[in-house]
């Protein structure tokens, strides 16, 4: 009974240790809420907010939207290879290549400005598709699957402005390496030869051909590949969607044109039409048999479609997902 | 829930249903809300989400309209400038900190990037998160995470708060602060609509309340009021004392006084039908009884036995 009381000897000595960690008694703070007298933006400060957060994404993840390290990388990657024919230019410029190899490959003519962008390979084999389909693919589709549409449709924003940012980021991103580097390209062979105005004067036109030529293609490319991403729930689906268009509708293409010998069925690639209307615009002689302006409706009616896709999809997207 | 002046109410729903399919998120539902905290209640699937994502316009009515300070929010997003909206598990950018996250919102209501950080270092502040704002998003615990989505509802200033369960899976300090957060804005003349399944701590936020069963409305107003209006339920006043019986013939005399009952003892239940009727004739019973009442209940005028009382009513 003593032991099991403890009211004996020694009692008085016992100890009883005691965890010296005190209990959290929570954070005591000033609330004080302060009204804003602030005027709020007008609509373009709040469309230039999604436009940014989706364009800088690509440079930091801080504060704006994160694209994975590999597709960084991959972009970056894409736009060193498509900046490949300046160093070129200024080795033919350093060992004096004047008309040889080099000069021949990389200089400035119709055929290497249509090749800078539309040409098949690597740029429209590998390049720009990839490109397309890595930041196009979860550009909406990121948005539906964990229902973050919804951090902007509970904001002074209409679906319309959410849709144009979104493509306006997308053709950014692609038109920064697509025709900045073929306006880098343009401009560096200018610089490397210390070519005069009259040079200047007489490749312009053609130039600027091949520039409207780029920005169709950043339009279209854009175009199919938002319309995908508007309609899946998956990054991964949206990317592939779009790749099996532009190789698909290619390979199918080149298979009738060999069994059947007619190119009419070109009208149905989006690339090939591209290219169609990038000789047409450069001045170089065609390699399709069906006329231009069959490419040339053929691509607006492409992006009409594309457009129409995406705009509808998102106008009518309902966030149910929570 | 008044409609004093000559603007619009924050909120107006005119018969608005909503199917998903074959299942009924809303059905016929009429509703007008201006000023004050507001309780949404009701079981889950009660309609509740399916309210605020309308009002939101992230869905659109299969029929009816709703109208946010007078203008429908699925075709025009202008509403939003004066609405904040916490979502019941809206996702968040896991990546950023608190302060990026909440003044890149700003930024869509068109904020400068100075008075968005400015004015997110006050909300997150007002929210309790001042000394974590520079953390991920991804680190922060469900309770911090709720605090973040008041703050982004809140930075710019709405007129308009709705608030999806912003208690749900917090622990018992951040539903304290968080309450705290609702009051104050509440006192600030903010219109709020708070839901919860947890009964007590809408009871400790607002007795004004709108119930919802199976897309329904079910009751709107006061808590009190419409307990009141429900005659034909009984209540029950449980009563402490010393002598039960001797006070129980006292009450069995009484008008609205139909029923006693003997729980426990030293305990009396009373049973009426106007609880209010009750309540007038029992000082006077009490005095007449000359005996120590040590406590006077009332079991049934409270959230949850009202709710439970409705939802049968409305099966």
């Amino acid at each position: 009974m003593e032991a099991a009381f403890g009211s004996g000897d020694g009692d008085d000595e016992a100890t009883a240790v005691v965890a010296r960690s005190q209990a959290s008694l929570g954070q005591i703070f000033e609330q004080k809420y302060r009204p804003w007298d602030g005027e709020l933006g007008p609509r373009w400060m709040r469309n230039y907010a999604i436009f940014r957060h989706h364009v800088y994404g690509v440079f930091t993840g801080k504060g704006h939207r994160q694209y994975h390290p590999m597709v960084r990388l991959l972009i970056l990657i894409i736009f060193l290879a498509s900046l490949t024919p300046i160093p070129m230019l200024f080795l033919s410029s350093f060992i004096g290549d004047q008309g040889g190899f080099f000069e021949k490959m990389w200089g400035i003519n119709r055929y290497n400005l249509w090749g800078q962008v539309l040409g098949y390979f690597p740029r429209n084999l590998c390049m720009w598709p990839l490109l397309t389909a890595i930041v196009v693919g979860g550009m909406i589709s990121d948005d539906r699957q964990h229902g973050t549409s919804a951090i902007y449709f509970s904001r002074p924003i209409s679906r319309l402005d959410y849709t144009a940012m979104k493509y306006l980021s997308v053709a950014v991103i692609l038109g920064f390496v697509i025709v900045f580097s073929y306006f880098a390209y343009y401009t560096s062979a200018i610089v490397f030869k210390s070519e005069g105005w009259a040079y200047l004067a007489d490749t312009l036109p053609i130039f600027l051909g091949g520039m409207l030529a780029g920005i169709i293609l950043v339009i279209t490319y854009t175009s199919i590949g938002l319309a995908l991403s508007s309609i899946s729930r998956s990054r991964f689906f949206a990317a592939i969607g779009f790749l099996s268009i532009i190789y698909g509708t290619k390979l199918v293409s080149l298979l009738v044109e060999l069994q059947f010998e007619t190119t009419f069925m070109y009208a149905l690639s989006p690339y090939d039409c591209l290219a169609h209307l990038g000789q047409f615009l450069l001045g170089i002689p065609s390699n399709y048999e069906h006329p231009v302006s069959i490419s040339a409706v053929s691509i607006l009616a492409m992006n009409s479609l594309a457009v129409w896709l995406l705009v509808s999809r998102v106008t009518s997207l309902e966030v149910t997902r929570e | 829930m008044t409609m004093e002046s000559q603007e619009p109410p924050a909120v107006l729903i005119d018969q608005a249903s909503k199917w998903y399919g074959q299942v009924i998120g809303i059905n016929d539902l009429s509703l007008a809300i201006d000023g004050g905290v507001t309780g949404v209640l009701g079981p889950n699937g009660a309609g509740k989400s399916t309210l605020f994502k309308l009002m939101m316009g992230r869905i659109k009515p299969s029929q009816g309209s709703i109208r946010l300070f007078g203008v429908d929010p699925w075709t025009n997003t202008s509403p939003y400038r004066r609405v904040g909206y916490v979502s019941e598990s809206e996702k968040l950018y896991e990546w950023m900190t608190a302060l990026d996250f909440v003044s890149t919102l700003a930024r869509l209501h068109g904020m400068t990037r100075e008075e968005a950080t400015e004015r997110s270092s006050h909300v997150l502040d007002f929210v309790g998160l001042s000394d974590v704002m520079h953390k991920e998003l991804g680190k922060f615990s469900k309770g911090m995470r709720q605090r973040v989505k008041i703050a982004h509802a809140l930075v710019h200033d709405p007129d308009l708060i709705i608030l999806d369960e912003p208690l749900h899976g917090c622990d018992p300090l951040a539903r304290t602060s968080i309450m705290s957060v609702i009051r104050e804005m509440g006192e600030q003349g903010k219109t709020i609509l708070v839901s919860s399944h947890i009964l007590e701590e809408i009871e400790r936020i607002t007795e004004q309340i709108v119930i919802l069963h199976n897309g329904r409305l079910l009751a709107i107003g006061n808590l009190h009021a419409i307990r009141d209006l429900l005659d034909k339920h009984p209540h029950r006043i449980l009563i402490n004392c010393e002598d039960p019986r001797s006070l129980a013939g006292l009450f069995i005399e009484e008008d609205p006084i139909f029923g006693v009952r003997f729980p426990r003892e030293g305990q009396l239940e009373i049973h009426t039908n106007n609880l209010s009727a009750a309540h007038s004739v029992l000082p006077s019973i009490v005095v007449k009884s000359n005996q120590k009442i040590s406590s006077i209940e009332n079991p049934d005028d409270n959230l949850e036995s009202l709710l439970n009382y409705l939802i049968k009513e409305g099966q």
